[in-house]
């Protein structure tokens, strides 16, 4: 990684000629890329590091997937379910300086909220047209951006990292792997197999299963839909404020920050397939190792590769990489 | 047929006296702020009305229009500052590119149906906007096109005065919808009805289904486009905004609020979002709160479009026309 | 047929409501010469992401404007601040500019907006003619470039192009001392990143030649995970990282380096570090990161400066910020240029702005001036320190010479074709 380098800095002048492709004012860094996969040391910190993005993400977009193949609605408030997880963990670690509290907080207050807001809402427009889905969900982005930064203010907040986790990284064949993201890889790991036993292997989940299949054949066995979908949309707002608790140690809090992480979870929901939590978690371990690398090998290419990523499967494979056809 | 010259000479007269009301409003009425809320609906009225066009009539969910806003604000503004052409010209101009455009990225869309086709057009218009940012010597990045876009006179007309600028974008939007509204009423338009009530009756019937969208697409494209050009002459500039996503949003919440079963439905959403976003920032900065709750008045109490509620209320007077009936929905 | 009817009535209809709405909406707001009040609007963000920019600044504006209004006004006439949320939004910006000074009465454009937004409104001020002061934006080209100067815009805030050169020399001084050769960067993927850090590493190299950039990561504006950059930049094992993240990126980087041990490995040069709400919000602020001055109530290291800094503080509760600073400077020179003119016309106050120099605790030698060729400050108080994480944060600043600033910017200037 280090010696000589024969990369054009972005915006430094071009030093041994070398070509300047497509955007004019950076390049492709395809010697450093190469460099990286024959290090060990580099291959485990970025595998580490896009294991770390993904999983995280896998939290936010499994809910999303989950509550559309369910209910079969695109839940566009997901990030501010993301957004509200964070800012009561935030808070609840500050009250009772307990990390563990404050991500049960996040966890149990999103799901509670995600509850509230399909029974008093969202199931209003079952059936209708996806826009207007979409309108009473934008309406609800506006409101919670406005609410959270009358009641917590509008500078930016941190909470920091929890002593526990405070501890020098951990060294892997010369890769750096840090304490706290090798608590969270096991957290989120554990998390998705939960899920999935709970799936697949449950009476609920195979309700859940059957319910997103054919609803009204379940309802005609006697189960109380209304019940089904108000459960699994509080599952999936619960993750996303899990996510949302479990991520604050690293991250600032403000209002709007729901957003970049909405529009990353659509593209792994496309990439994975929406409906498909399996699809979830290769789509967001794809995102995550193609940042990671990407960053190395093609800096300034990486969101506009994640846009062309989503398109080339809606071209190949509409349905995504896991989904049902159809 | 009759039916089509009746409906063609009266839109031709609403339009001529639409036309006529909106020029002279500013010497009745001079105010800035009047004559620059109509400019900012012209804007959004093509690009919502066009949006409309694939949504409303061929049942085409797009997320992605905004991408035609933003690349036509763009396209002007680059061929005014770089070639130093003529507005027509300019605007000449940008409609051929954006017809491109609009047709390689339809032509790879459209075979998705639905929900997909959404996400594709979003993807699509996030890559211009990521392609808009990044490449710094032509678009300016971040900060937008810098400097202004010149106003060179042309045929005589000074686009240096304002109210010249004002007439301009007025006649655009009038030209504009009429336009779409020809596109719309025409055999072309109600092929696109067919194609959104029942797709497989229609290539029963012989209609080509993708190519027909594929127009329909093209045309919407331009109309957007045509909305980005009044936009970008407004504020003098073109800036990344215009192509992002939430522009797209903006579009298809107009459509839903004004209307999405008439064909001035989506203009009116655009007097509706534009009134309500003046007001209320107006009074107050914390707008988010009391847009959000508006819109949830109008999402889960109208559940339909102001003219939706309007045409339906009309078409159930009608139908019981009989009975007495104090106006309710049927 | 009768549906021919219900069509022209229904139009009827839509239009009588549309131009009623536009009576109670437009009627004229009719402010007469006569008036007391001086009306200036005000735009900024509010709201969103950045929301902070547009509070704090508006805190400064309003202690601001109360003391000159206590004081008498502006040539006895009381100011009001007409304040809106431009949210960010260029065509927002512009509507919102447009409709200040065209149905408000506002006959001062005070912009407080920032990057994109701030050149919207510059247009909106060159279409209008009224007088522009831009708080926020620190473009070097707004004012540097012949092609984008008006004669009515005035701007009042730092700029990128000072805060490079003098980033550039102190970097340079400490890289000479400790050997630093391997630099890297890591700054956000936008205008100012790409400019800030660009420009620093030349006036580094300047200073210093040996110096070498030897990694570059480029991550999103407001990207919340910042792993794959951290990690880039810690593989390629520099002995100094430049980064010009500011606010909630700043901070949320910060953390996410710590727990990869970014901090312990090298010298970290952050232009922004030194701003309040980064230095009290980041829990485990790492010692000694070099930091250029956002705003500290230490430097200049004048009673004056410390007073206004606890006054801001004892108003709202909170530590002023790089926006609350410039925005206070731009109602003072307002407030100097008006009584120097003896008038608020903006064509008077054009000319007296220009060259203006006014006492200010934020000057670096206790003045401010407004530099007359491109109508925009010098002289501000411009330093680099180091931080320890408790009050007073960065204990020591280093003063940066302006001559070596003005020299290194002529030549800047004449090398972008703007002389």
């Amino acid at each position: 990684m280090t010696g000589p380098r024969s990369s054009v800095g972005c915006g430094v002048p071009a030093l041994h000629g070398r070509r300047v492709y497509f955007s004019p004012r950076c390049n492709l860094d395809l010697a450093a890329l190469t460099d990286c996969f024959s290090s060990a040391s580099c291959i485990v910190t970025q595998t580490t590091s896009g294991l770390i993005i993904g999983l995280l993400l896998f939290l936010v977009a499994a809910g999303l997937t989950l509550i559309f193949g369910v209910l079969k609605v695109v839940n566009f408030t997901h990030g501010s379910f993301y957004m509200l997880g964070a800012y009561f963990a935030y808070t609840v670690n500050n009250l009772t300086s307990s990390y563990a509290l404050a991500v049960l907080a996040a966890a149990i207050g999103v799901g509670l909220f995600a509850l509230f807001f399909e029974r008093f809402f969202i199931s209003r427009v079952y059936g209708a047209n996806v826009l207007m889905q979409l309108l009473v969900c934008y309406a609800f982005i506006l409101i919670l951006d406005d609410a959270v930064k009358i009641i917590w203010g509008p500078e930016f907040k941190s909470m920091g990292m929890p002593d526990i986790f405070q501890a020098p990284p951990f060294f892997v064949a010369g890769g750096i792997i840090p304490v706290f993201y090798l608590f969270l890889i096991i957290v989120t790991l554990f998390i998705a197999v939960g899920l999935w036993l709970i799936i697949a292997y449950t009476r609920f989940g195979t309700i859940v299963r059957a319910a997103a299949v054919n609803p009204s054949m379940v309802s005609a066995l006697g189960i109380n839909t209304g019940l089904i979908y108000a459960a699994v949309f509080a599952i999936g707002g619960m993750l996303a404020g899990l996510a949302g608790g479990l991520a604050v140690p690293v991250r600032s809090l403000t209002a709007g920050m729901g957003f970049s992480i909405l529009i990353e979870s659509f593209i792994v929901t496309v990439i994975g397939g929406m409906g498909s939590i399996a699809g979830a978690l290769i789509g967001s371990i794809l995102i995550g190792l193609v940042r990671a690398f990407g960053s190395i090998g093609f800096p300034l290419f990486v969101e506009g590769l994640m846009f062309a990523l989503m398109a080339i499967i809606l071209i190949l494979k509409p349905s995504g990489l896991l989904g049902k056809e159809g | 047929m009759a039916p089509k010259q009746t409906t063609l000479s009266r839109d031709l007269l609403i339009a001529g006296v639409a036309l006529l009301v909106l020029l002279i409003l500013p010497v009745l009425w001079p105010s800035k702020a009047l004559s620059d809320l109509i400019i900012r609906v012209s804007a959004f009225s093509l690009f919502a009305t066009s949006l409309n066009l694939l949504v409303g009539y061929t049942g085409m969910v797009s997320f992605g229009h905004g991408m035609f806003f933003g690349f036509g604000a763009y396209c002007f503004g680059l061929s005014m500052q770089r070639l130093g052409v003529s507005i027509p010209t300019a605007l000449l101009l940008t409609i051929a590119l954006t017809a491109v455009l609009a047709a390689v990225v339809g032509a790879i869309s459209i075979r998705l149906k639905e929900i997909y086709f959404a996400f594709i057009t979003l993807a699509f218009q996030m890559l211009l906007h990521s392609l808009i940012i990044a490449w710094v010597p032509l678009t300016g990045g971040d900060q937008g096109l810098m400097g202004g876009i010149p106003r060179p006179e042309f045929l005589g007309i000074d686009f240096g005065l304002e109210s010249n600028r004002y007439a301009f974008s007025v006649l655009l939007m009038i030209v504009g919808l009429l336009a779409l509204r020809h596109v719309a009423e025409s055999p072309f338009g109600y092929t696109l009805r067919m194609i959104r009530d029942n797709p497989e009756r229609a290539s029963f019937l012989g209609v080509n289904v993708f190519r027909t969208k594929l127009t329909a697409f093209i045309i919407a494209g331009i109309f957007g486009a045509v909305g980005g050009v009044i936009m970008a002459m407004f504020v003098s500039g073109a800036y990344p905004e215009f192509a992002n996503w939430t522009m797209s949003g903006e579009g298809i919440f107009m459509v839903m609020l004004g209307g999405i079963s008439t064909f001035l439905g989506p203009t009116v959403g655009a007097v509706i979002l534009s009134l309500l976003n003046d007001l209320i920032t107006r009074r107050t900065e914390h707008h988010g709160i009391f847009l959000g709750v508006i819109i949830l008045v109008f999402a889960l109490g109208l559940r339909k479009g102001v003219t939706d509620f309007i045409a339906d209320w009309f078409q159930a007077r009608r139908e019981s026309a009989g009975a007495q009936l104090k106006g309710g929905r049927q | 047929m009768s549906r021919k009817k219900i069509y022209v009535d229904r139009r009827t209809v839509l239009k009588g409501a549309a131009t009623g709405a536009a009576a109670i909406l437009f009627a004229p707001n009719i402010v007469t010469a006569q008036s007391k009040k001086i009306r200036i609007g005000m735009l900024t963000i509010l709201s969103g992401r950045v929301a902070q920019l547009g509070t704090s600044s508006r805190n400064a504006v309003m202690m601001e404007v109360e003391k000159i209004n206590a004081a008498g006004g502006l040539v006895g006439r009381e100011v009001e601040m007409v304040i809106r949320d431009s949210k960010g939004q260029p065509q927002e910006a512009a509507r919102v500019a447009r409709e200040l000074v065209n149905s408000d009465g506002c006959e001062i454009l005070y912009d407080a907006e920032a990057s994109s937004g701030g050149f919207a409104v510059h247009e909106v001020a060159k279409d209008l003619g009224v007088l522009c002061i831009h708080t926020n934006s620190e473009t070097s080209s707004l004012t540097a470039d012949p092609k984008i100067r008006i004669p009515n815009a005035f701007r009042v805030c730092r700029q990128g192009i000072h805060d490079s050169i003098a980033g550039g020399a102190y970097a340079a001084e400490i890289a000479k001392a400790k050997n630093l050769r391997n630099w890297a960067t890591c700054s956000p993927d936008y205008a100012y990143g790409r400019d800030s850090t660009q420009t620093f590493m030349e006036y580094l190299k300047h200073f210093y030649p040996e110096a070498e950039l030897k990694t570059e990561a480029w991550p999103k504006l407001f990207q919340p995970d910042y792993t794959e950059v951290i990690t880039k930049v810690i593989q390629a094992r520099p002995q100094a990282l430049y980064t010009c993240l500011w606010g909630g990126d700043l901070t949320s980087w910060i953390d996410q380096g710590n727990i990869y041990g970014m901090f312990s490995q090298n010298q970290v040069f952050a232009v922004n570090m030194a701003d309040y709400t980064a230095l009290t919000t980041v829990k485990n602020l790492p010692q000694g990161i070099h930091s250029g001055n956002r705003y500290i109530k230490t430097f200049p290291n004048t009673p004056q400066n410390a007073a206004w800094a606890d006054e801001y503080r004892s108003r709202y509760g909170e530590y002023p910020t790089n926006w609350s600073w410039q925005n206070a400077v731009g109602i003072h020179f307002l407030a100097a240029a008006a009584k120097k003119a003896n008038s608020v016309d903006g064509k008077k106050l054009e000319e007296v702005l220009r060259g203006l120099t006014i006492e200010s605790p934020f000057g670096t030698d206790g003045t401010v001036t407004i530099r007359a060729e491109d109508q925009t400050i010098v002289n501000y108080a411009i330093g680099w320190g180091t931080t320890i994480p408790q009050e007073p944060y960065v204990p020591e600043v280093k003063a940066i010479s302006w001559e070596t600033i003005f020299e290194l910017e002529t030549e800047w200037k004449k090398r972008n074709n703007y002389l």
